[in-house]
Order: C-alpha cells, then sequence, then structure tokens
C-alpha cells in the first residue's frame, strides 16, 4: 500500500514545496535521471512522489488519480467542477499567495463595487450594441462570483491564455479577472481592484482527493498532512 | 435516443387547430446569441463545440431564440404564430440530456392583451389535451407592474433600473433593496476629478476622463465613452447622500407580498395603490384588461393566481410571466412570458412585440404514466 503524492514540476512552486516538505522533515529524493518525473521521500516508502504541472495536479486530484498534491487553490476551485466533493484541503501551507480580482480600467472613475459594474453591464448592450466583455483564464470562478454571488446575467467572457491584464487596452475586453500579488501589473496597465472584488485569496495548498482507500493509506495522508500544516508555522 | 413522445400527434393537432403552423428548427444552432441573452451561466448547461472555422456552435439548448432569429431573417411579416415540437439539449446533473419540448410563438400581435390571454390559454389547453381533467395550478406574474411601482415611488433612474433587474430572484432584490436603504461608501475620487464632478458639468469631466483613457491606452471607441463614465459619475455623487426611505421600502414590500386569485389581483392592486398613495393607473388598466382577457379563454378564475413578485431575472422580459404546475409541483409542466425587447436584442430592424410558451413533454409524460 502506497499514497500518491503529485508536485509541481517546475519553478517557484516546485522549489518552495520541496523545502515545505524539508522542514517537515521530509526529503523528497529526485531520480538521477532528469528526465524521469517520478520521485521517492527518504526513508519513506508508503509515499510515490509524481511531478506534474500544478493545474494537471488539480484536474488529477478530482479525477481521484493521485491521493495527495500540491497545488494552488484557485486550480483547485477552477480546474474541478465540485471541487469540494471530490477534494479537499488537507493543510494550507503559507506560499504561493496570490488573489484572484476583478480588475476594471481606473478611469471608469464611476466604477468601485461589483454593484457599479452590474449597473454598467446591463447598459452596456443597450449603448454599445454588444454585453460586456471579461477577459480571464477563471471560467468557472467568475461565473460564480458574478452570477451566484453577484447576481450579474449579461456578460460574455473572452477566453485569455496570457498577459489578461493587457486586454482592455487590446480592446479584446473590458475588464479582466485574473491572479495578482502585489497589484504592481494591475496599476501598471492601470487598471484597479474592486473594493469587493476578492474572488478568492489562494495560496498553496496540501490536497487530498476524496475517495475509498486502505485505513492504513488514510493514516499517511492525516500524518503528513499534520507534518506539513506544523511546518508552515516552523 | 429518445423516442417522440406518444401523445406527440395530440398537441400537434392542437397547433393546427389553435393556428399555429408547425415550424422547423435547426438542431446545430450558433451558440453567440443563446449566451448573450442569457448570458454565461448557460454555458456550462449545453453542449458546445467549435465549427471548423472556429465558430462556437452549440445542439439548441430551447426553441425561442432559433424561432425569434428565423423570423428576423425571412423578413416575416408579423403578426405570426409559430408553433414546435422538438427536442432540446442540456446539461443536467439530474434528469436527461435530451428531452422533447413544444410550444408557441406570438410575434407582432399589436393586441398585447389578447396575445398574452391566448398564449396561456394555448399552453393550459396543451396541457389539458395530454392530462384531460386533471386539476392544474397557473401563477402569473408581471414585470410591467413591478416597474410602474418604481417610477410611481419616484426612485432615480439608476435604482429603478437595478431593482427591475433584480425583479424575480428574492435573493437579489432584497440584497439591493439593502444596498440602497444603506448604500455602501464610495471610493474618494482623486484631483481634478473630484472638482470637477462637484461642478457637475458632464463634458468637462468627459474631456479630463478622455486624457486619462488615452494615457492607459484604452480607445474610447471601443466601450464605455468618456461621457458614459462622466454622466453616471455625476448622477452616482448627486444620489450619494440619497438613502431609500422606509415608506418606499414598506410600500415595495406590501406590494411584493400579494398573492391572490387572479380573478382579485385588479383589486388588490388598486388597494395597494390606494394605500400606497402611488399612481399607478396605465399599468393597472393594462393589467386589468388582460385578466379579463385571460378570464374570457374559460379558464377557472380560482385556479390562476397571481403572485406580484414573480418574475423572471432576465433583461428581455417585459411583462407578463407564467407557469403551469401540477399542484404541489416544484417543477413546472410549462413556462411562457412576453418578451418585447427579445427581438430587438436579436437584431429585428423595428421593435416586434412577441409572446411565447413552452411544455416540457418529460415532465408532461412523467404526470401521464402517474396518473393511469
Amino acid at each position: 500500500m502506497s499514497v500518491t503524492l503529485a508536485l509541481p514540476s517546475k519553478g517557484r512552486l516546485k522549489e518552495q514545496a520541496v523545502e515545505h516538505l524539508g522542514r517537515a522533515g521530509l526529503t523528497v529524493v529526485e531520480p538521477e535521471d532528469v528526465r524521469r518525473y517520478r520521485a521517492t521521500l527518504a526513508g519513506r516508502d508508503d509515499v510515490e512522489v509524481v511531478f506534474l504541472s500544478a493545474s494537471e495536479i488539480a484536474r488529477e486530484l478530482g479525477a481521484g488519480a493521485v491521493d495527495l498534491g500540491v497545488t494552488g487553490e484557485d486550480l483547485l476551485r477552477e480546474t474541478i467542477a465540485d471541487s469540494e466533493a471530490r477534494t479537499e484541503v488537507a493543510a494550507p501551507l503559507g506560499f504561493g499567495r496570490a488573489d484572484v480580482v476583478v480588475a476594471v480600467p481606473d478611469v471608469w472613475l464611476d466604477v468601485d463595487t461589483m454593484a457599479d459594474l452590474d449597473d454598467v453591464a446591463a447598459d452596456f448592450r443597450a449603448r454599445h450594441g454588444r454585453r460586456l466583455r471579461i477577459a480571464t483564464k477563471y471560467w468557472r470562478l467568475t461565473q460564480r462570483f458574478f452570477t451566484a454571488q453577484h447576481g450579474i446575467q449579461v456578460y460574455r467572457i473572452v477566453e485569455s491564455l496570457g498577459a489578461t491584464e493587457g486586454a482592455p487596452a487590446a480592446g479584446s475586453a473590458d475588464v479582466i479577472v485574473d491572479i495578482t500579488t502585489t497589484g504592481s501589473t494591475l496599476r501598471a496597465n492601470h487598471l484597479k481592484v474592486l473594493s469587493d472584488g476578492v474572488i478568492l485569496r489562494s495560496q498553496a495548498c496540501l490536497v487530498a482527493s476524496r475517495k475509498q482507500r486502505p485505513e492504513r493509506d488514510a493514516a499517511t495522508i492525516a500524518e503528513l498532512a499534520a507534518a506539513l500544516g506544523a511546518a508552515r508555522g516552523a | 435516443m429518445t423516442t417522440l413522445p406518444s401523445f406527440a400527434p395530440d398537441i400537434i393537432a392542437l397547433f393546427s387547430e389553435r393556428d399555429a403552423p408547425l415550424t422547423e428548427v435547426a438542431v446545430i444552432q450558433p451558440a453567440d446569441p443563446f449566451l448573450d441573452m442569457a448570458g454565461e451561466a448557460l454555458r456550462r448547461r449545453i453542449f458546445l463545440t467549435e465549427s471548423e472555422t472556429g465558430d462556437a456552435l452549440c445542439l439548441r439548448p430551447e426553441f425561442t431564440i432559433p424561432v425569434c432569429l428565423d423570423h428576423i431573417a425571412k423578413r416575416a411579416s408579423t403578426p405570426r404564430r409559430y408553433s414546435y415540437l422538438g427536442e432540446v439539449f442540456r446539461q443536467r446533473r439530474e434528469g436527461a440530456n435530451e428531452f422533447f419540448q413544444a410550444g408557441i410563438e406570438d410575434l407582432g400581435e399589436a393586441d398585447t392583451a389578447a396575445a398574452d390571454a391566448r398564449s396561456v390559454a394555448d399552453a393550459a389547453a396543451l396541457i389539458a389535451r395530454v392530462l384531460p381533467g386533471r386539476a392544474v395550478e397557473v401563477v402569473v406574474g408581471d414585470q410591467s407592474v413591478f416597474e410602474a411601482v418604481l417610477a410611481a415611488l419616484g426612485l432615480p433612474r439608476g435604482w429603478q433600473k437595478r431593482l427591475a433587474r433584480a425583479f424575480g430572484s428574492a435573493g437579489a432584490l432584497e440584497a439591493a433593496l439593502a444596498d440602497l436603504a444603506h448604500p455602501p461608501r464610495n471610493g474618494v475620487l482623486p484631483e481634478p476629478a473630484a472638482t470637477l464632478v462637484m461642478a457637475g458639468e458632464p463634458e468637462p469631466l468627459a474631456a479630463h476622463i478622455a486624457e486619462r483613457m488615452a494615457e492607459a491606452g484604452i480607445s474610447p471607441l471601443a466601450g464605455r465613452s468618456p461621457l458614459d463614465i462622466a454622466r453616471r459619475l455625476i448622477e452616482k455623487s448627486d444620489l450619494r447622500s440619497v438613502r431609500l426611505s422606509d415608506e418606499a421600502l414598506a410600500a415595495l414590500k406590501d406590494f411584493l407580498a400579494i398573492r391572490v386569485p387572479l380573478a382579485q389581483a385588479a383589486a388588490a392592486l388598486e388597494d395597494f395603490a390606494a394605500k400606497s398613495q402611488l399612481s399607478l393607473a396605465a399599468a393597472l388598466a393594462r393589467f386589468a384588461a388582460r385578466a379579463e382577457r385571460i378570464a374570457g379563454h374559460g379558464l377557472d378564475a380560482e385556479g390562476v393566481q397571481y403572485d406580484a413578485a414573480f418574475g423572471r431575472p432576465l433583461d428581455y422580459y417585459t411583462g407578463l410571466v407564467f407557469e403551469i404546475s401540477l399542484p404541489g409541483s416544484d417543477s413546472p409542466l410549462a413556462g411562457g412570458g412576453r418578451y418585447d425587447r427579445l427581438l430587438t436584442l436579436l437584431g429585428a430592424g423595428k421593435p416586434i412585440p412577441g409572446v411565447g410558451f413552452s411544455v416540457w413533454l418529460d415532465r408532461l409524460g412523467e404526470a401521464l404514466e402517474a396518473g393511469r
């Protein structure tokens, strides 16, 4: 019996995840052949480590194909349709912090809140012959926030695969939903976050998929969650 | 694979008796009109695909929009009635993903009271044809009466629009009312915008906004214009110390609580108007004329209820809305309403009024089985 732990395969997120495991006394032993994507934890034959991209980790957790994973909460909520039912945040890890926010051109001096944006969206078609356009890669989070939480029905989502913050100036969208850490990229692009426009305060989390598993594996997961959760304060 | 319900020929016969010729609607439809009209929330509930050239296509999720688009494309004369019977395709967590609907769209009839009443009567007749003798409950609502109440209360234009948008969603309406009773604090404006707003002239403010747009690289022609922003900013600033009064809030709550048999609804609305000292004469005259027409179709007057809070929070519904259900059931057999803004939104050159309904034949079939 063993559990599978998926870790981010590259970048800052990978480094921070490995460091965090280290603080919890868990050493990731990477394969000697760097082209291989499987690793182990030193002294733990009950855990198998795989390296995947952060969004793949979210998807595989949703499908129950891996037991545990380190990924951003934003990706978890965006990638999986019913993330609460399929997965469980076992421990927030305190790094990879970023907010998913609604930002509008700062020259929209009359728009401070989602209620203002609702007004603007409602009139948009009559005034401009098309619906208000929102550029984002967060379809699911945007829809839930606009429609379910704020009752805004009429807008269109324009898929953005990068440089979302440039969409209003490029004319491909009117407003954006994007991730921000310090807000400096938004400011540089003359955008402002609405006062009630924070959709999600995200950070990297240890996430477990919800499924039937042997007691020993469940115990291993609980142990890892406790260790990684405690290492956060260390 | 879904087979045609056994009672389909009866419905088609009824359409013919009621002068609503059957129309053909393609199964594969451009997706944009549905997403534009119903909003992005629909995206997860329809079957989307892409054409080879990148256009978004979907399996038809309903009939009203395609029927109206066909009508506009053919430049057909009005008034005209279209009936349909066919499958619709929706992603549902529960229930089948493809099921039959049938209904009638009535376009361009200038006598709206007559057209509204006929739509309710057609829907009730369709259900009675399949479920003869079964008791049903009809609930009607009216967006235009609510809008008349908002106007008669003398609420600012922006507030009226905001509340009208929330009509039909109890949660959204409550949130909007709470917001207007206790408006959130606005952000502090930078200079020179603050001074320009105080002066209250849109043009100089718009000129300043245009300069800032140029700095930000945002085209003043692509979306919101400097004048749009300036006007709304001044309007908002004029309202910053205005609160929804207790009287207005009480009147709105009284209104929304009205639920009476349709035969008594006109009188109940008169009483409400007198008590709240609101002049709703024009809206009430239209309402009473329609109620009379509905009664004229021989629908059981006690079985038709008027619910003042019943509406659909979609911006193309303008007047009557109705649902027909079996007593005690919360999934209606039929839903309908007046959508006078829809054809304009879909690109019709001149305004074309419309009213229509759709019947869930899967639910009708289940009710038929259950009654056997």
